[in-house]
């Protein structure tokens, strides 16, 4: 099925009901009266307090735990350490690294060694205090150079490198041969916090003996039913996990969901009682999962024509800790490497490095920031080589439909980004916007391309699924395992069910997810929760509607293709007058016994990839954006403020056009914070920001102009509408767009973010134009 | 973050009845806004067994002109002041201060006289009261003295109030004409975020000379500070753009601040000079200056 013809060939109409305009999203009111339930607002007074006993020390082996001093407090109900764990101690996602209580050693200041389970919170701080835990602090490694020395301490047994990955297309040898200007450098990205408004949560319920239920927040409810299940050694139907509404996740919450609701199980389970874990703001900087920090050396020539002719990129990815995602995110960089962009000559290598900090993990633009980053800079710097307009470089490279990735890989169609990139140009007026001073405050100007592919890599199976329930009384249930994290994704699932059915918005009530009841939707990460779970959503509403149609039909006396379905009713196509509302067609399905309920599934097209090249079918498709920036940099204190964007995507089809620019103008924001402000500062391995307070955000007042959003639209032919993944590909054009307008305005690079004003005033102290 | 300790409320209706037991208590702090205090007590930064809840003293509330001097109670919070026709009129350095503390929420609640006594090196309001020779009208059992805002702060959060002592009002002396003053400031982002340096200056002018000149820096040493040595350079003297200039890069070798997460003792520097210079040249067209 042509997923992207559904209007033409399914539906029969020349026009949307829904896709493709803005709506009030169902859940606004809600959200916006504080009416919505998060995960501690299922929490009930009196029910006992989760805390965690961690590691002050970067690298110790532990000695001994003595639990009872805790024990004889008042409020202790029970300590649980690593011996408690009924099921398997170890929690790593991707590498079996990551112990869920460590009884051995511990790898960063923060690790977790036992759970304070108590009545209140206060017992809970005083009873993780009370914890007796004997260390020798052993040596430690705290940057990736340090890693990588020989007779480095080592974080895990087996070396400090986790993993690599390595690309070789063409011959760089002969690239570079071709070059007329060769540029290398090298770039690096910290940490980046992921600031959500709500914190890490679970809330867990004992149900009678050998079951659990656990509500909090989370970005895979049947990730997290595994891991919860691994721990407690039981089957996965004894686990049954509730996702509550999420109060922004960004990827973080990907990791920490099954971390936190484990917790939370295990001391439920161990008690016969319910439990809380609710981090607050200072555990969740200073011990959860960050953007992964990247070192990126980055080589690449360009002929005379301004044509790419080789890239040779070489990238140290800081895991901390633990692996964790790092696998997907170093092979998301290496797969990216060229950018946007066809370059014949690739070579890329890769490695992930264990040091004792703060472990890395899921961020929007997984890994791809870091790495346009890079390659940015690198684009911009080839052309102001070769003196010719950036943006026009760029065009030369540009992918195309027929153009082929860093991995080889044939885009045959929905390639989009030359439109992106022509329109933003038009619209900024690139070729006529000149840097200017105004006293000490310089403008210039930065553009930037981006490339994502969408949903997992290389072989993983990748699938969803989703379920319609027509009710009696002619309104929908719509269930589906991908999360609300306040990104819309599910309200978009709805407006693809309500456009195949012909259903009122309002008439469809989106479930919570619930892995009792709840078809595996697979993650909402990767931007796949529209693309994958939409168009599991409309595969099941394509199923409904056809037995919908068969009735109606019957009802109306008229052939199936004459149906139309719209506003909750059925009426013969041309003849308004005689219509069958949907509670009535409803009822008519009932008592025929037809089925009022379907199941939906949808698997990617099968992609596959050779370790020993790196080239294959990585993603399945990617969605493109570009941004113009306009900077404003005062050159006596190098404070920058970020003026104006004019931003592009290229989303295959808008399902909701206002969803859409709400997505770029959160990870705009979320993009400026990350280049300009966002500064994770630790020493010994402590972080020195654990809050608001010195882990400085942008807030409102720092938030651009925004021109209106260019929404292009290239159509993808395997997803509900032609709809391709935007939360993450909005974040990364944005960043060496914003670099490369500090260029152009004073004259200076900083390939190490942040670019505080304290660094970018110290740069232009050292040469500034 | 650990739960807020336990501690006795206490809940004055009057002065009076609030500084007896501001006398009679040993461990004891007053309470306003809390938008200091609270944080601090939960952060186990200060511990206190006593609260004294200031809120029920309405004497202390409100913002008059009296023989010239404009009172602001120590009640009045932020907000009060940011709106405050009076303060706009006769301390418009002020309301330029205040509308850099914090957020609109910590604005609404927390008081302008706590914003002194917490002391804070960094507290916006400072810069701005000490170089309009604002005062604080301080108040205890043993009776009533008046303290120059500087002389409040004794150190990183700590003010120089006895313990039975409560800050009742802060007066601000009238303005001559020919005079003006400025606020400036540089945080992290554009709002809702603590200085890394800001500062204040104060003009008087007779014709092209300065006749009078008071500069104060914050969070650039242990409390906010005055440049004694660059004021007096300026005394009796025309203000050109580069006798601006120079002076304000005096500054560079008059103060000694800290490295911290904010920010390096060498930025700081930098920065008190180019906010003084940007302070005084503000201050200096306010005053009419050249003209």
């Amino acid at each position: 099925m042509r997923y992207d013809r559904i209007l033409e060939e399914l539906l029969n109409r020349d026009d949307f009901l829904v896709v493709g305009r803005s709506v009030v999203r169902t859940d606004a009111l809600d959200k916006v009266l504080g009416r919505a339930k998060f995960t501690a607002d299922y929490v009930p007074r009196d029910t006992a307090v989760v805390k965690v006993v961690r590691s002050p020390h970067p690298h110790a082996l532990i000695e001994g735990i003595n639990i009872e001093p805790a024990l004889e407090l008042p409020g202790v109900q029970t300590v649980l350490i690593a011996a408690d764990v009924p099921g398997e101690n170890q929690i790593g996602y991707a590498l079996p690294d990551q112990p869920f209580l460590n009884d051995v050693k511990t790898r960063f200041v923060g690790d977790p060694v036992a759970l304070v389970v108590a009545a209140d919170k206060g017992s809970a701080v005083e009873g993780a205090d009370a914890v007796r835990v004997k260390y020798s602090p052993l040596p430690s490694v705290l940057d990736t150079t340090d890693a990588l020395r020989d007779g480095a301490p080592l974080v895990h047994e087996g070396g400090n490198v986790a993993l690599t990955t390595k690309i070789r297309k063409g011959s760089i040898e002969e690239g570079f041969s071709e070059a007329e200007v060769v540029i290398e450098d090298l770039y690096d990205t910290p940490y980046q916090d992921h600031m959500y408004m709500e914190p890490e949560a679970a809330y867990a319920i004992p149900e009678g003996s050998g079951k659990v239920t656990v509500i909090g927040g989370m970005q895979s409810p049947f990730l997290v039913r595994e891991k919860v299940a691994h721990i407690l050694g039981w089957d996965l139907n004894q686990v049954r996990i509730i996702q509550a509404l999420t109060g922004g996740a960004f990827g973080g919450k990907d990791d920490m969901g099954p971390l936190v609701c484990a917790k939370a199980a295990l001391a439920a389970v161990k008690t016969g009682k319910p439990a809380s874990l609710i981090f607050d703001r200072e555990e969740s900087v200073a011990y959860s999962n960050k953007r992964f920090p990247a070192r990126i050396k980055y080589k690449s020539g360009a002929d005379k024509e301004g044509r790419i002719t080789a890239i040779d990129v070489d990238i140290t990815l800081e895991c901390g800790a633990f692996a964790n995602r790092a696998p997907f995110w170093l092979w998301r960089q290496t797969a990216h490497a060229a950018g946007p962009y066809e370059v014949h000559n690739a070579s890329v290598d890769g490695r992930a490095v264990y040091t004792n900090k703060v472990f890395g993990g899921s961020f929007r633009g997984f890994g791809d920031v870091a790495l346009h980053f890079a390659a940015e800079s690198q684009v911009d710097r080839l052309a102001g080589e070769l003196g010719m307009d950036p943006v026009e470089l760029r065009l030369r490279n540009i992918l195309k439909p027929g153009s082929r990735t860093t991995c080889d890989q044939l885009l045959d169609h929905s390639v989009g980004i030359e439109e992106c990139l022509t329109k933003v140009a038009e619209a900024s007026r690139w070729s006529s916007q000149k840097r200017k001073r105004n006293g000490s405050r310089v403008t210039g100007f930065g553009v930037g391309c981006a490339y994502h592919g969408i949903s997992t890599s290389r072989s993983t199976p990748d699938w969803s699924a989703a379920s319609l329930i027509l009710n009696q009384d002619g309104s929908m249930t719509y269930r589906t395992g991908i999360c609300e994290l306040g990104q819309g994704a599910p309200i978009g699932h709805a407006k693809i069910v309500a456009e195949i059915i012909g259903a009122p918005m309002e008439s469809i009530r989106i479930e919570v997810p619930d892995t009792d009841s709840t078809p595996n939707a697979k993650p909402t990460h990767g931007s796949r929760g529209l693309m994958l779970g939409g168009t599991a959503a409309a595969d099941a509403a394509i199923k409904l509607r056809e037995r919908m149609v068969r009735v109606a039909a019957d009802m109306l006396g008229c052939p199936e293709g004459e149906v139309d379905l719209r506003d909750g009713k059925a009426s013969k196509k041309g003849e308004p007058g005689e219509t069958i509302r949907f509670p009535e067609l409803a009822e008519e399905l009932y008592n025929r016994g037809v089925s009022p309920a379907s199941y939906g599934f949808y698997a990617s097209p099968k992609r596959y990839f050779d370790p020993e090249t790196g080239l294959g079918v990585n993603y399945s498709v990617y969605t493109f954006a570009a941004s113009v920036v306009e900077v404003e940099v005062d050159t006596e204190t190098g404070v920058c403020e970020v003026v104006k964007v004019w931003p592009a995507m290229d989303v295959g089809k808008a399902i909701d056009p206002l969803v859409i620019e709400g997505q770029i103008h959160g990870a705009v924001s979320q993009g400026i914070g990350f280049t300009i402000m966002e500064h994770l500062k630790l020493k010994d391995g402590v972080v020195l920001t654990p809050g608001f307070k010195d882990y400085v955000v942008p807030s409102a007042l720092d938030t651009p102009e925004y021109a209106p959003t260019i929404i292009v639209e290239e159509p993808y032919q395997h997803s509900a509408f032609g709809a391709k993944g935007v939360g993450e590909p909005a974040i990364i054009s944005v960043v060496p767009a914003i670099t490369n307008a500090i260029y152009d305005a004073v004259g200076v690079r900083l390939n190490m973010l942040p670019a505080t004003a304290e660094m970018l005033h110290a740069a232009m102290r050292r040469g500034a134009r | 973050m650990r739960p807020l300790p336990g501690f006795n409320l206490h809940r004055p209706t009057s002065l009076g009845e609030a500084l007896e037991l501001m006398g009679a208590l040993k461990s004891v702090k007053p309470i306003a806004g809390g938008t200091d205090l609270l944080p601090l007590m939960r952060d186990r930064a200060i511990t206190v067994e006593d609260i004294v809840d200031i809120r029920g003293l309405h004497e202390l509330k409100g913002i008059t002109v009296e023989d010239g001097t404009l009172r602001i109670g120590a009640l009045t919070t932020l907000t009060e002041v940011l709106e405050s026709p009076l303060v706009a009129e006769k301390a418009s350095v002020l309301r330029e201060a205040v509308g850099h503390i914090g957020s609109v929420q910590t604005r609404n609640q927390g008081t302008l006289a706590g914003n002194i006594c917490n002391a804070s090196p960094a507290a916006d309001s400072a810069p701005a009261l000490m170089v309009i020779g604002a005062q604080a009208r301080v108040s205890s059992a043993r009776g009533v003295r008046r303290v120059p805002v500087e002389e409040l702060f004794a150190g990183p959060k700590m003010n120089s109030l006895g313990k039975d002592e409560l800050v009742t009002e802060i007066l601000i002396p009238e303005l001559p004409s020919g005079s003006g003053a400025a606020f400036e400031k540089l945080g992290r982002r554009r709002g809702i975020t603590l200085a890394v340096v800001n500062a204040a200056a104060y003009l008087a002018m007779d014709g092209k000379k300065c006749v009078d000149a008071r500069i104060a820096l914050g969070a650039i040493a242990a409390t906010p500070i005055r440049l004694p040595e660059v004021e007096a350079a300026y005394k009796g003297r025309e203000l050109t753009p580069e006798a601006i200039e120079e002076s304000s890069r005096a500054c560079y070798s008059l103060v000694n601040p800290v490295d911290d997460v904010r920010a390096s003792a060498d930025y700081r520097r930098e920065m008190a000079c180019v906010l003084v210079k940007r302070a005084i040249v503000k201050a200096h067209a306010r005053a009419g200056g050249g003209q």
